[in-house]
Order: structure tokens, then sequence, then C-alpha cells
């Protein structure tokens, strides 16, 4: 009998290996050009957030430049940064901007040659020359956007969002409602904001005020510390109050017509991931024309027009607030407004916020 | 048979590479100061000082225990029956059942988690279900509930195939020569099958225990932070913030004190066989 | 006798619904036509398409598989040997087994996975599928040791010695005399070690590399947002395999039919 198990077992396993060995036969060369002459290489190395790019952007690179892209994906920059750590080597990181600071300062980054990439001339002015990369000598940005409130028009009153900014989350008439991130950076931005403090502070007096200020949330509300489950519940209605990067807000908004976004009057935090090229990248070459491809317009079209995430190339920003994002607020982030702020690199206190907010989440 | 004990070297040496190794490094990590990537090599005892010193850390550790303990309780009460009749069928129904209970753990878990999340959410299948026949919608998502139920539906099938292992095969003749001494079907299980499949029932503790406690994608997922279990506190050090030295510290505190459990529980189990 | 039958075929399909509950759930809503996961809008095949068209998906289909079944194979081996070799080993060297063998399973994935990565990372190892398969082999051995040894306890020390004065060689004798009575331990451990490898990601992330991914990793780095597409991948999965078991019972059956 056990023999037939495994007979039974192996006999899964051939069909299933059947059905994967109809892996990959068509990738076939067009041999127009050779890119290990041109380049010095033909295999391109990117490392990128999951569902972050257009249908077919990889793949029509591949054909334009007759090269191989190994397409890897992370979760979060902590992620990615700790697989560097591990000696992994990349052509190309798209992180965000305070983690692009950090690879920065820790000297993991190859200066770009912009030379090379004359599409930059197309961005969008609100994400040339970032406080971190002033000249744009390391990053160009990818995709950028705000932090801000998502809500249920149908449940949640938008006088009580617009007035109240981010202390909604501690108005005990949404208890029960509220989503949040599970993710000390974000929950401690929109405490410190709250508070009309700087999110980049290092003033530990101002972070124990957040820190009750966050308890003071949890007591009010009970909130779910969520990640991405926020997107599929705030479409669905499973919760009707949440804080949202604005590229996601868009998704929720373009299929939940109840749903508005708000960017609190306090200010917030304006984000923004840039494509790098790590110090140990062998295909610097190709890696610059990556980057150059994807500021094409069409390119930079369809990544975002598929993900949602606000397109760092103005023209097809434009193209694409009155197309496919017509009417959706979250795909305009706010531009010039004086409390908004960017993501500084403060590896002091990096120990300080994670303490603080695993006792958030103790608290009970 | 000194023969056969030269089987294990290969091991000896595999795990002395692979398993040991590595945990070295971690060992290191723990009991130096901070340092990503490169290793400092100025020693101390800080990061174990600073877990026994703060109530926090210590009082997570207590809860992560006591949720791997109710989770083990649970998949042995649910286990055994199932592991019990399916020894009890004909082999062939037996090894369908088995694979059966197999097939699911091939999802992945991620998949599964959100299914439960479907399932168990406010405006989800079973409180459609209560909400159709005029029963009053039950919070279950974001539970302690939750996280306990996802463990166990992940945990359970090893204790199944691991009792199902030892009961089946079993020594027909024994169950028989106890019936025939006049033995009920009770006593002849109390006092011969359930002896015989006690290594089964300990190695699917260790299998649904270990992981439990350290667990850390089913509290995330089905607690919402609600439930802040040592696995999770270890993956937030050892990522997010990116303190290894703490996050390996941590860890090794954990593997210490459920490694010396453990063996005081065989202990304490041989002595009372002897 | 008839109401004992009737409480374990309620028992056992209760439990059957509870493993598949979940299974169901996820098969309804990879015909979703909307990407949630918790609302239902409407049937389509939508992310079957996209599971097709997707060849970084494909490719992970393909590694997972491949990976499973090696790592399955060899930790099934060597653990097995390694188990019935520890039995006849010094007690001293049986402790420090048992007790190594314990860290993979109770560490935090996190924390093997750091110590694997580190560890080719300080020998220069390039990542990428050898890396990733001797990790999976790594933490797959000792569920197998952990399944087998219950076995090997019961098992009768004069079998062999009986074995070998019948004039059977110690290779013939581990064949055919040890290892059937530990059939049920190994098949239960193969199992494991199969949905182990299967399944893994946080391991398999940090210890890859090259573009070599499994379905695991496709999974999590892809749930950045909510992607049915997986859903998809898992009924076929699950259909297949209970397919394969569907046509194995059917065979099995005529087979036996037909010996009468």
């Amino acid at each position: 009998m056990k023999n037939k198990v495994i007979v039974a077992i192996s006999l899964c396993l051939c069909v299933g290996l059947v059905f994967a060995g109809m892996k990959i036969f068509d990738k076939g060369t067009s041999g127009e050009v050779d890119p290990m002459e041109v380049y010095g290489c033909d295999t391109l190395n990117v490392y990128n957030w999951g569902e972050y790019v257009g249908e077919n952007t990889i793949e029509d690179f591949e054909k334009e430049y007759n090269v191989k892209v190994n397409y890897t994906l992370f979760g979060s920059n902590e992620e990615m940064y700790t697989k560097l750590l591990g000696g992994d080597k990349y052509d190309i990181l798209i992180p965000s901007d305070y983690m692009i600071e950090r690879l920065m300062n820790e000297d993991m980054l190859a200066p770009l040659d912009l030379s090379l990439i004359p599409n930059i001339d197309g961005l969008h002015p609100s994400v040339v020359g970032l406080d971190y990369d002033p000249e744009n000598t390391y990053s160009v940005p990818y995709f950028w956007g705000s932090v801000g409130i998502v809500y249920d028009t149908t449940v949640v009153s938008q006088e009580d969002v617009e007035s109240q900014g981010f202390n909604v989350f501690k108005n005990p008439k949404y208890a029960g409602e509220v989503y949040l991130y599970d993710s000390e950076r974000d929950s401690f931005m929109m405490a410190l904001k709250a508070l009309g403090y700087s999110m980049n502070t290092s003033d530990l007096d101002e972070i124990n005020e957040a820190y009750e200020w966050l308890l003071e949330v949890k007591e009010a509300t009970d909130p779910v510390f969520a990640q991405d489950e926020i997107i599929d519940g705030m479409s669905t209605g499973a919760k009707a109050l949440g804080i949202i990067y604005s590229g996601d807000a868009a998704y929720i908004q373009s299929v939940n017509e109840n749903i508005a976004y708000f960017e609190p009057k306090e200010g917030t935090n304006i984000w923004s991931d840039g494509m790098v090229i790590p110090k140990n990248s062998t295909c610097g070459l190709l890696a610059h024309e990556f980057i150059n491809y994807n500021l094409e317009y069409d390119v930079a079209y369809n990544n975002s027009d598929m993900v949602g995430y606000t397109a760092s190339l103005e023209e097809a920003k434009t193209a694409l607030e009155n197309g496919t994002y017509d009417g959706i607020s979250a795909y305009q982030p706010r531009e010039n407004y004086e409390d908004d702020e960017v993501f500084r690199d403060n590896p002091d206190m990096k120990t300080v916020f994670s303490e603080l907010w695993i006792k958030v989440k103790a608290a009970s | 048979m000194k023969l056969f004990s030269r089987l294990v070297h290969p091991y000896v040496v595999w795990i002395s590479i692979f398993v040991l190794a590595p945990m070295l490094l971690i060992v290191l990590y723990a009991t130096t100061t901070s340092g990503n990537g490169t290793l400092t090599l100025q020693f101390t005892a800080d990061n174990f000082i600073r877990f026994f010193s703060d109530e926090l850390f210590i009082n997570v550790l207590i809860n992560s225990l006591e949720i791997a303990v109710i989770t083990t309780l649970i998949c042995i009460a649910i286990g055994y029956p199932a592991a019990y009749f399916i020894s009890k069928m004909n082999a062939k129904q037996g090894a369908i059942l088995i694979l059966l209970i197999t097939l699911p753990m091939l999802i992945n878990m991620l998949v599964r988690t959100n299914a439960w999340i479907g399932i168990l959410s406010d405006n989800g299948v079973i409180n459609n279900v209560l909400g159709f026949f005029g029963f009053e919608e039950v919070k279950m998502m974001y539970t302690r509930f939750a996280v306990i139920l996802g463990m166990v539906y992940n945990f359970v099938p090893f204790m199944i195939l691991q009792i199902h292992a030892s009961l089946s095969k079993m020594d027909k003749s024994l169950v028989e020569a106890s019936n025939d001494l006049g033995a009920n079907r009770m006593q002849t299980f109390l006092k011969i099958t359930l002896p015989l499949s006690m290594p089964g029932v300990i190695s699917g503790i260790t299998l649904v225990f270990l992981p439990a406690v350290s667990s850390f994608f089913i509290p995330k997922l089905l607690g919402g932070g609600s439930e802040l279990l040592i696995g999770n506190l270890i993956e937030t050090y050892f990522i997010t913030t990116g303190d290894w030295n703490f996050g390996s510290a941590i860890s090794l505190i954990m593997a210490i004190i459920i490694m010396f459990s453990m063996y005081l529980t065989k202990k304490v189990d041989k002595g009372g066989r002897d | 006798m008839k109401s004992k039958l009737n409480l374990r075929k309620v028992y056992l399909t209760i439990l059957m619904l509870f493993f598949y509950l979940p299974i169901l759930y996820m098969i309804i809503f990879s015909f979703n036509s909307s990407k949630s996961l918790t609302k239902f809008t409407g049937f389509s095949l939508e992310w079957y398409e996209s599971l097709f068209t997707n060849s970084t998906m494909i490719e992970a289909i393909y590694y997972t598989i491949i990976i499973a079944v090696i790592a399955t194979v060899v930790s099934t081996i060597v653990g097995t040997l390694a188990c019935i070799g520890l039995s006849k080993s010094r007690k001293i060297l049986k402790r420090f087994v048992e007790q190594v063998n314990q860290l993979p399973i109770l560490n935090p994935e996190i924390v093997t996975a750091i110590g694997l990565m580190l560890f080719f990372a300080s020998l220069n190892i390039e990542k990428g599928f050898l890396t990733l398969l001797l990790s999976h082999i790594v933490f797959c051995i000792p569920y197998v040791m952990l399944s087998v040894a219950p076995r090997i306890r019961k098992l009768d020390p004069n079998l062999l010695d009986a074995a070998m004065d019948l004039g059977a060689s110690p290779s013939y004798a581990l064949v055919k005399v040890i290892v059937p009575q530990l059939m049920p331990g190994i098949i239960a451990g193969a199992l494991i070690a199969f949905t182990m490898s299967f399944d893994d990601f946080v391991i398999s992330y940090f210890v890859t590399g090259n573009g070599v991914n499994n379905i695991s990793i496709m999974v999590y780095t892809m749930s950045k947002r909510v992607n049915p597409t997986i859903n998809a991948l898992s009924t076929l999965i699950v259909v297949t395999i209970a397919m394969v078991m569907f046509v194995y019972y059917i065979f099995d059956k005529k087979s036996k039919v037909e010996k009468k």
C-alpha cells in the first residue's frame, strides 16, 4: 500500500513537472544588437517593489535592447536593504527617499551620468532635486505621492476628516472602523504631524508626546494595524477610515466611488521612490538606459496607468490626470505646501521609534 | 552495530556546516555591539540585559508561549482522534485521506490566510451566514481567536501525520491479545494503543509547538497587530529596525528557554517510564 | 459497531470541511472579476489568463517544483539514514544531533534566513539556485528525522541481527528489513518536507538571487496590492493534484477488479 502512496505522489510530481516544463521556450533573440558589445553585459538585475510596473515594461525593454532582465521584487525598503547587506548584486534599485539617502550616506550608490539620461528633463518639478539629492547625482524619481486619510463618505463625515486631520483617528465615533499602517515610520509621521511637529524631529520630548498620541488613538478607536489589507478592506467597505499612500488610494477610488482622499492641513509626508544604481553594479551603461527608458512617455504612462501611483514624468502625469485617473483626487498629490515634508534618513532615532512602536502595539 | 552508526557521520558534518555555522554567526551578533553586515567583535552582554530589564519583552515572550501551548493542545485534541480514525480505516482510504490532509499545505500560506480573513471578517462568510439566520454579528477577525485558529489550521496536519505514522502498522496482535484477555475497548486503548503512539505525539508536539512559538505571519495577518508575538518582535528587529544584535539576542534567549524546557520534559517523561 | 462508524465519518467529514473551507473560498475568488479577495463581483477568467501570460510566474512554478522534489528526495534519504545511524550511535552524539536538529524548526525563519544569508555571503558563494536548494535541504532534514525517529524507537533490535545471521549483507538488511519497518514515518517525513519546501518564503527570499524565484516569493512580493492571479495558480495546483489522486483511485480499483 505504501508503495502505491509513493506511486501516487510521484505521479503528482510528474504531472506537475510536465506542467512546469512548458516554461519559456519563446525567448528568441532578435539578434540585431549585440548588447555585450554595446554595454559590456547582457543581463540587468532590477530590484523593485512588488506590483510596481506596467504590464509589458520589462518585456519590451528586453526586446528593445536584446537583453535579459532579472526582475526581483521586495515588499519594504528595509527588506531590500537587508538583501543588499547579504551581498546581493543588482544593477537597478527603486527604493524610497530616506532609503536612498541612507544608501548615499553609506556609500553604496554609484553617481549617475545624467548625459546618458536625457529624458530627465521631463520630470515633474515637484520631484526634481529633492532635499536628500539636490542635484539628482544618485537618483531619478520613478513614482511619487503623499500620505493621506482615506475614508468612506457614506460612513465618515467629510467635515470631521477635514477639520480634525489625523486627529480623526482619535474620534471615538469611528471606533472599530480604523485601519492604520503597521509601520513605525508612517505612524510616527502621522502623530508628529497631528501635534504640529516635524516628522524628522530628534527631540525626545516631541517623540514621547507622539507616542502618547498613538496610545490615545489605540484607546479611542481600537484600530487594526495592517499593511496592504487596507487596500482591499477599504475597496470593499470592510472598514471606513484609514491612513494610506496616495497611489493606493487612487486605486481604491477607481473601484469604489464612495471613497475620498484627504491630505491633512497639518501637513503630511511627500514621498518618492527613485531609481538608483548600486556601486557594485557591473552593468552601469545598460542601467542608465533602463532609467532613461522608464522616463519615456509611453513607458512612464503605462507604468503609472497600471499601478495608480503618480508618474514622475510630468507629461505622463498630465495625460493620466485627464484620462484614466480623471476625477481621482489621490492621483494628484499636494504640491508646494509648506507643512509637507520629505523623510530624511535618521539612523540615531531608528531604535527609539521602533521600541516605542512595539510598546504601542503591545499596549492593551 | 557500529557499521550503521557510521551512517550518521555525513549528517554530523552537514549540520555542522549548514546549521551550526550560521547559528554561530547569530550567537556572535547576539554577544557583540551594534554593527550590521560587519561584525564588530566587541563583546557585550547588553543585548541580554536589555531584554530581561524590560517587562515588555518578557510579556511578549510569555504571550507567545501561551498561544503556542494553547495551539498545541488544540492540535492534539483535534489531531489524535483524526489520526486514530484514519489508522482504523483500510489502508487505501487512509492513504487518500492523509494526502487530502496534506494537500492544503501546498497552497501558499498567505493565500490560505487571506481566505480565512474573508471567512472571518465582520462582513465575511460566517457573519453573513449568522446574519441570515438572524444572529448577531460576531467579531472574530483581529482577535486572539483568529490567531489561534490560523495556527491550528496551519499546524494540525503535522500532528495528524505524526500520530498516524506511529499508529499505522501497529502490531495488531497486541490489541487482539488485550481484547482476548477481557479488556474493554477503552482499557485496550489506554493501556496499549495510547502508549504505543506516544512517540508520535511527542514528535507532533515538537512540530507544532516550536514553529507556533516563533510564528510571525499568522499573528500579523489575522491578529492585525493586536497580538504581538516573539516572532514579530524578532522580525521587527532584524528587518525594520535593522538591529541584528538585539534580534539575535532575542531569538537566542527564546531558543535556550525552549530547548531547556523540551529537555526537561523529556527527562521527566523518561523518569516516569523507568 | 455501526454507531462508531458513523462517529468516525461525521468527525472526519467535519475535519475535511475545516481543511477545505478556505480552499473552496480561494477557488471561488480565483474567478472573481475584480481584484478583491473579499467581495465577489462577477465571474471571469481574467486571473487565469494573466497567470499564463506571466513568464516570471511560470518560471517560479518551475523552480518551486524542481527544488521541492530534489529537496524532498535528498532530505528523505539523508534524514532516514542519519536517523538509523543515530539509533546505533553513542549517547552523546545522539543528544548533540537531536538538539541541533531542533534549531531550524525552533528558530524563527528570519533567523535561519539571515544566518544562512550571511553564511553564504561570507563564503562568497553566489546566491541562486544552488544556495536555495541547499537551504531547503537544510530545513527539510530535521522534519524527516523527527518523523522517522518514533518508528526507530519501536524497531525490534533483534530484527537486524536475525537478518544478518541469515546471511543478509548490511545494505540488503537495511533496505529490505529496516526501511520497510520505518516506511510510515518516512512517508510522513517526505510529505512534510515537500510541503515545507513548496511553501517556504522567508528563508528562500534571503538566500536566493540572480532572478531565481519560487512561487512563495512571487506571492509575498506581489501582494503589495491584492492579486488574485495567485488564487488562480493555487486552484490549478489543487485541481491537478486532486485529479491525479482521482485517476489513481479509479485505476487502482480497476486493476484490483481485474486481479479478481
